[in-house]
């Protein structure tokens, strides 16, 4: 079953053309990659899905439900989740707190003023259970901002998956870890990502085709070639636009 | 060892006798710098859930103050048989949509473009109140008699007597601010503080960015507006000195003073703000250049304002050392 649809998107930022027509299907259950130089056009796509920006023309559909425009917070709420190529979490709280924030609105009380939030044990239960299954348990009162890059790292990987999403999109996960780091991180996304539907823009080529069953390669803001990962290795077309380059 | 708990109930303890009694410390004349303090502790308060919580500075923050100064003396001056409670409930009210009002507006705006609308709001409100002088009797005012309550097992208690004026704006006061603690507690008060701390990354947990941050304006204003209400209890009198410029700045620079990252900061600012004045206007005319001078210092030399200086757990480490 498709569970993301993206047909025929355009997007132009004030007459600077970004994607040219973009139609892409994702599948319950699969793990896509979109690969691409830079200015390809991949984060600008993960913006217009995730409602950041509004596409100039085309629509999205996300479980049959035509999702195009609508405002951020909704989109959470409907089930897609990301992550960001660049940390992006609560600065001056700690790691419980980081994770809380998310698990609050994944029971739907952000608007609650009758309850006191520290007394909530069912959150405080679905916290703790989000970061052991991360693997900060031991860091869990620290202040994120003194985490090391790896950990804080985890957590934009945990603020993302603490919803129970089902789409889940990671925006270079692994950006700014080295070799070693990545090869654990992508076997933490594995885990933790197992029989879930997954978006996942990546430079490193190594983690994608680990990663990714169905690889979609764009370029100047047009689909080049979708496939299977020993499909998209072999074309032609991708290698001269941007494997080849390897 | 006295757990933390206790020695903080035990602070909590001796401030609550301080101000029960202090009626019967200090002669009448401090009693109205009190009183005049504890409206401004509750102003403040209201501010910094602003600033402080939602990481949101106005500018203009004097409209909400002076909305509810002004819808409490018209309702004392019209209606004079309305009972306190429901005057001063709808002198918050008026708070409170006032802010529904101009929150809507200003909420999607960030920083500098979010001080200056609401600064160009308080002004518009400022002139309405100046030319409106069939209504608000423009910038000649209009003095207010304060009423009588009537409490059971009391009988009529004046508020012309500054002790009971006191004792009913303490008990607002302290309701107010707890009401403001408590709502930082609750989930959505925690929505609140992740608007200051990243609200881009909140709307992608689902968080509603304007509505939250519109609720707590919201919030603010009914509490402003309850303190405007008093204010003009206090004073007898209302004029456009409630919703001017001069009075948006002041609250700012005693939050910023007393200290926005901690909860009671701004109650030490309002104590602090006013305790100077009352002493330095006795001394000198220009005492605004020393309330100036004073503001540079803070803001370069103490960066967590006046209430980082009141460290109890630095104090209770002391307590426990001295035991041993």
């Amino acid at each position: 079953m498709t569970l993301l649809r993206l047909q025929e998107i355009f997007k132009d930022f004030s007459g600077l053309q970004v994607l040219f027509g973009i139609s892409l299907d994702v599948t319950e259950g699969e793990r896509h990659a979109i690969i691409g130089p830079n200015g390809a056009g991949k984060s600008t796509l993960f913006n217009l899905i995730t409602g950041l920006y509004k596409p100039s023309s085309g629509n999205i559909f996300f479980s049959d439900k035509d999702i195009t425009g609508w405002p951020v917070h909704r989109i959470a709420r409907t089930g897609i989740s990301r992550s960001f190529q660049v940390i992006n979490i609560f600065p001056e709280m700690t790691l419980f707190e980081n994770v809380r924030n998310a698990i609050v609105s994944k029971v739907n009380r952000r608007f609650n003023w009758g309850s006191l939030l520290n007394r909530s044990e069912d959150i405080q239960e679905e916290s703790d259970r989000i970061i052991e299954l991360i693997g900060l348990t031991d860091v869990r009162d620290s202040p994120v901002s003194e985490l090391s890059y790896g950990k804080q790292r985890q957590l934009e990987l945990a603020l993302t998956l603490a919803r129970d999403p089902v789409l889940i999109m990671l925006d270079e996960p692994t950006a700014g870890l080295d070799s070693e780091e990545t090869r654990a991180f992508v076997q933490l996304i594995k885990q933790v990502t197992e029989k879930k539907t997954l978006v996942v823009v990546e430079h490193d080529m190594d983690v994608v085709f680990d990663l990714a069953d169905r690889i979609t390669v764009i370029n100047y803001g047009k689909v080049l070639a979708t496939g299977s990962p020993d499909e998209i290795r072999e074309n032609e077309e991708v290698k001269e636009a941007y494997l080849g380059g390897k | 060892m006295m757990s933390y708990r206790a020695f903080q109930t035990g602070w909590g303890g001796l401030v609550a006798l301080f101000l029960l009694f202090l009626p019967m410390i200090v002669p009448e004349m401090k009693i109205h710098l009190a009183t005049e303090i504890l409206i401004f502790a509750l102003f403040g308060i209201s501010f910094n859930l602003l600033l402080g919580y939602t990481g949101l500075l106005p500018f203009g923050y004097a409209a909400l103050f002076g909305v509810g100064a002004y819808a409490a003396a018209l309702m004392f001056n019209h209606l004079p048989g309305t009972p306190l409670v429901v005057t001063l409930l709808i002198a918050a009210l008026a708070g409170l949509l006032t802010a529904i009002f101009i929150g809507s507006f200003c909420v999607r705006l960030r920083g500098t473009y979010f001080a200056l609308l609401t600064l160009a709001f308080q002004m518009f409100l400022y002139t309405v109140a100046m030319k409106w002088r069939d209504v608000t009797n423009g910038d000649d005012g209009m003095g207010v008699i304060r009423p009588e309550i009537d409490l059971p097992g009391f009988g009529n208690l004046s508020l012309m007597n500054i002790n009971n004026l006191y004792y009913v704006t303490l008990l607002i006061v302290v309701l107010g601010i707890l009401a403001a603690y408590l709502f930082l507690k609750t989930p959505l008060g925690n929505a609140v503080i992740c608007m200051r701390e990243n609200d881009e990354r909140a709307s992608f947990l689902g968080y509603n960015v304007f509505l939250t941050k519109l609720t707590v304006f919201s919030f603010a204003g009914f509490l402003a507006g309850a303190a405007g209400g008093l204010f003009v209890l206090f004073q007898e009198f209302v004029s456009t000195t409630t919703i001017d410029v001069h009075m948006s700045f002041t609250i700012v620079l005693m939050v910023i003073i007393g200290g926005k990252d901690r909860f009671l900061g701004p109650v030490i600012g309002a104590t602090f703000f006013l305790l100077f004045q009352d002493w330095i206007s006795d001394v000198t005319v220009y005492w605004w250049l020393f309330m100036g001078l004073f503001f540079i210092v803070v803001v370069l030399y103490l960066e967590g304002g006046l209430i980082s200086l009141l460290n109890l757990d630095r104090v209770w480490l002391w307590v426990n050392r001295q035991e041993k």
